[in-house]
């Protein structure tokens, strides 16, 4: 039985079920795991659409909220869609969050309470130190490409614009050098 | 649950859904990926962090780089306190930094007309070779070469002149393009 398992055992769908079977009393273990797997997806979701880290925090509230809400009272019938369900609400609210800040203001007052608020544990976390060393570390035009990319998360055809190089060549310099920085920071690697 | 991804993405297709460099079915079909697998999802997210982790470091001066006219203006724009130097081939500049600066660039004026492959050269008070980066980007119809130093680094040095040199790298020899010298004076403690 699903309602015997540790939730962390459960795939999404399952998860989902397992919070739509415990209304009303609720199962704020379940809610608990599903907001752990999905927060950070959101928020990756909106640092890539909003680009502000605030926003992102906003989005991840709101979306989650809603999704809680849904499979409580029942309205999400099709629990092995929940990862749709999830995108199409973060669509939805980002649209509305570059549309205007009201609706985000309104359901932050309604339901503020009652889900759990992001917690930074969930969040990865980066050591800048080792990040330093590891982007000192590479090849001048890696970690140039690096900075001059992500400084301002520009695209090939810019850096490359600039540089009076093709966008392939960028592309393959900026591939090289994120896979080695990435290697260096997770597993500690020579760059 | 988490299990492994049968067909994870790509960290090159990562990269350019985060930069926005796929078309609007490629991003679509990322993104439901990322919604129904946390192995890619939170590859993903390294991804990002590493991207957030770049731009704290660019922003607090700590990275020591060659960029171009690109990066600055948007730094610039980002609200960054940019202090820059123009030194020309051969010529010297007297510098500092203000406790304020948030990237210092130097820019050092070359003909880089025609030049394949350039290594810059860092020296110190007596012409001693301290560093040589290797193979440095530039844009040959530029005519400069923009150094970013690191604040931290510069804000520690007491007043010296030191030196940069540009050198082309050519078949089996090498070239100086230029030499610059920066007469450096600490800011005055308040």
């Amino acid at each position: 039985m699903n309602d015997r398992l540790d939730p962390a055992q459960l795939d999404d769908a399952d998860l989902a079920r397992r919070i739509a079977a415990a209304n009303p009393a609720g199962d704020a273990t379940a809610e608990a795991e599903l907001y752990r797997r999905l927060a950070p997806r959101v928020r990756f979701y909106g640092l890539r659409h909003l680009r502000d880290e605030q926003a992102a925090a906003d989005l991840v509230q709101q979306v989650l909220m809603m999704t809680l809400e849904r499979l409580r009272s029942g309205k999400l019938r099709k629990p092995e869609m929940l990862a749709s369900f999830v995108l199409g609400m973060c669509r939805m609210v980002v649209l509305e969050l570059r549309r205007t800040h009201s609706r985000r203001e309104r359901l932050l007052h309604t339901f503020a309470d009652d889900v759990p608020m992001a917690d930074p544990q969930l969040m990865p976390r980066l050591d800048h130190e080792r990040l330093l060393r590891c982007l000192e570390g590479l090849p001048e035009r890696e970690k140039s490409v690096l900075v001059m990319t992500f400084y301002d998360d520009r695209a090939a055809r810019e850096v490359a614009r600039e540089l009076n190089v093709s966008e392939a060549n960028v592309r393959v310099i900026r591939h090289r050098g994120l896979q080695r920085l990435r290697d260096c920071v997770t597993e500690g690697t020579a760059p | 649950m988490t299990s492994a991804c049968a067909k994870p993405v790509a960290l090159a297709t990562l990269v350019e859904y985060w930069l926005g460099e796929l078309d609007e079915a490629a991003e679509g079909a990322v993104e439901e990926h990322l919604f129904g697998c946390g192995e890619c999802a939170a590859s993903a997210q390294a991804v990002a962090e590493l991207a957030g982790g770049i731009r704290t470091l660019v922003g607090k001066g700590l990275v020591q780089a060659v960029v171009t006219d690109g990066f600055v203006r948007g730094a610039a724009e980002r609200g960054l306190r940019v202090r820059e130097y123009t030194v020309a081939r051969n010529g010297s500049v007297n510098c500092t930094i203000a406790p304020e600066d948030d990237l210092l660039i130097a820019r050092l004026e070359a003909p880089l007309e025609g030049v394949e492959h350039v290594d810059l050269v860092m020296l110190d008070t007596h012409g001693k070779g301290l560093e040589r980066i290797r193979d440095i980007p530039f844009n040959p119809l530029s005519a400069s070469v923009l150094v970013a130093s690191r604040t931290d680094y510069v804000r520690a040095l007491s007043k010296q002149t030191s030196q940069m040199r540009l050198v082309a790298i050519e078949g089996q020899g090498e070239r100086v393009i230029g030499e610059y010298t920066f007469n450096h004076t600490p800011w005055p403690a308040q």
